[in-house]
């Protein structure tokens, strides 16, 4: 359009794209699903981040789904062990990343899911250490993942997670 | 987001640049052989990772990517007379032959060997299908010749094409991974293009818009899995395969030709957008071959006498505002080629990366990045290959494919995944 005061983008245009922060922090909680993921975890929760918070599920595996005293509440812990209420914390998040380590069958995948289903929270699932385990193995963590999340990456590398959430703001 | 630092790294290949260093231990297409149709035929100016170069053929057939610049003066040896075995420059008479080497002095007795002296730059070029390949990379670090399926099938089974994108080529390979765009911005030419319709996958597509995705490592790259619902509690597959650092093949609808990309750097500001469509067991046919000149596909017109597609950033890619209004083209450009390059030539011509906003299912761009930067690394540090330069990693094929729910997708098309020359392709 003739009328228009800019054209398609040049070299010379591309300096006045207006400079300025065009999104605020996002939160991201990420959740180690098994000992191994926890201690990547828990490495990663050392550095510095925006809004991101780090969890654990460990406490709550092999806990019994459904039946007498469930609750959807417990489920999560933060790094120093103290419960935290998973509805809660998925509730705040705009993102939920659970981290997995290859050969491990994490039951508390589908609780997570279900509460971040609820509240439409998007969910993002790693699967670690692939390099090391069998495909049997990884089919294995691949399936107790997959029917829960939207993307789902299996990194050879843990340095992954944290570029991740680097790209991501988190 | 990328950082700054991170955003340059990736984007920039001139010949002292970290990564410009690594993209040159890659085998590229460098020109289409048609450019060079016969022996002493004009020769042809080329400009890859911000060096500009001459491409000739000769009196004997051989082909030859030279330094354009004339030792002498400096004149372009695109005036340069191509007889007799070489390239004559046409100010002062210096000959050089394929590999750059002076020939001939006219000005110094032949007898003093000083045309011995002067040697221009040069590069292999190698002929492999209907593509002119070279390797820019330290001599003593040269792979054995590329071995893409496209490249390697009868001339009849493979139609290629190249256009020029004015961006660099970090954003025009992103546009090739980024599998969450296709329900949008290609959303209108599925059902019509004649080399996408009718295939049964389509259906799927169409009536699945919110794919899953799965990003797995593979040791030249990636696969980037899009997974819909099909028929059953079964999942309908997409897989692409991502060969570092600037190759990927699009998965195959029916037993239309398969067909994928490469970009190659020119400068920081352009590239060359690759489109190559080959079928594994069957010659093209009229229609097909008909359809890819025309531009349909993945391929696209040209201003006459140029490789510069005709719908480009000087006319808006010949937008049209009723189209878009009418949902008949989601962006309201026409055509796979340039509904992509009017978007990734609109971010500017080096993206800018840290200011974007990336979500969870951009983690194929992310993880593209940090193959890249990863390999970036140990080249610099201790000098390792990266990976797609073994030939090795060249023998993968995309593949579309309906599996059981909890099946690792690199198990269950570990096959199909694999390339197998004059085998049918595994598509739904
Ligand atoms: S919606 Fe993806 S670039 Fe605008
Ligand atoms: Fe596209």
């Amino acid at each position: 359009m003739l009328s228009e005061s800019a054209r398609m983008t040049t070299a010379e245009e591309a300096r006045y794209r207006i400079d300025y922060p065009n999104s605020k922090p996002r939160a991201t909680k990420v959740i180690a699903l098994d000992p191994a993921s926890e201690a990547v975890v828990k490495r990663l929760a050392q550095g510095q981040w925006q809004q991101a918070s780090f969890f654990t599920s460990l406490k709550f595996d092999g806990a019994p789904r459904g039946g007498e005293g469930w609750t959807m509440k417990a489920w999560l812990s933060d790094l120093a062990g103290r419960t935290k209420d998973l509805i809660d914390e998925v509730t705040s998040a705009d993102l939920v990343v659970m981290v997995a380590s290859a050969g491990t069958k994490p039951d508390a995948a589908g609780v997570i899911a279900e509460a971040c289903g609820t509240r439409k929270v998007m969910t993002t699932a790693l699967i670690i250490g692939s390099e090391a385990s069998s495909d049997e193995e990884l089919s294995k963590t691949l399936a107790s993942l997959r029917p829960y999340t939207s993307m789902l990456v299996i990194a050879s590398n843990d340095d992954y997670i944290e570029e991740m959430l680097v790209a991501l703001r988190a | 987001m990328l950082r700054k630092e991170q955003n340059d790294l990736l984007t920039q290949t001139g010949p002292a640049t970290p990564f410009g260093q690594m993209f040159r231990c890659y085998w590229v297409p460098a020109l289409l052989a048609e450019e060079l149709p016969e022996n002493e035929c004009p020769p042809v100016r080329v400009k890859l990772f911000s060096e500009r170069l001459l491409a000739f053929r000769d009196t004997d057939g051989k082909y030859g990517l030279i330094d354009e610049f004339c030792a002498h003066r400096g004149v372009s040896l695109w005036f340069g007379r191509n007889e007799e075995s070489g390239l004559r420059c046409p100010y002062h008479g210096w000959k050089y032959d394929v590999t750059g080497q002076c020939i001939d002095v006219p000005s110094e007795a032949a007898e003093s060997g000083f045309c011995k002296k002067i040697k221009l730059t040069s590069y292999p070029l190698v002929k492999i299908g209907p593509v002119l390949w070279t390797y820019m990379g330290p001599p003593d670090k040269q792979p054995p010749l590329p071995e893409w399926e496209f490249s390697l099938v009868p001339p009849e089974q493979c139609f290629i094409s190249k256009r020029l994108q004015e961006s660099n080529w970090l954003q025009a390979m992103e546009g090739g991974i980024d599998s969450s765009h296709v329900s949008f911005l290609h959303r209108g030419d599925l059902g019509s293009d004649p080399l996408f319709k009718g295939a049964k996958g389509n259906k799927y597509n169409l009536s699945d818009m919110k794919p899953h995705f799965e990003v797995v490592e593979q040791p030249g790259g990636l696969y980037i899995g899009a997974r819909r619902n099909a028929e059953n509690g079964n999942y309908y597959w997409r897989i692409t395969p991502w060969v570092m650092p600037n190759f990927t093949m699009i998965p195959p609808r029916g037993d239309h030709p398969m067909h994928g990309h490469f970009w190659v750097p020119i400068d920081d500001h352009n590239c060359w957008a690759w489109t190559y469509d080959f079928h594994p067991t069957r010659a093209l046919t009229k229609d097909e071959r008909a359809a890819m000149q025309a531009g349909q596909g993945l391929h696209c017109k040209y201003v006459a006498g140029s490789y510069r597609p005709l719908a480009n950033k000087d006319n808006d890619y010949l937008m049209d505002r009723a189209a878009q209004k009418a949902g008949k083209t989601y962006s309201g450009i026409a055509g796979f080629a340039i509904q992509d390059s009017s978007l990734q030539e609109s971010m500017g011509p080096v993206c800018d990366r840290t200011k974007e906003n990336l979500v969870s299912t951009d983690n194929g761009i992310i993880m593209a990045r940090h193959r890249m930067l990863r390999a970036l690394k140990t080249f610099t540090d201790k000098g390792t290959l990266p990976p797609g330069v073994d030939p090795e990693h060249h023998k993968i094929r995309s593949v579309s494919i309906v599996l059981p729910p909890d099946q690792a997708f690199k198990d269950g098309a570990r096959d199909a995944l694999t390339r197998k020359l004059g085998k049918a392709q595994t598509t739904v």
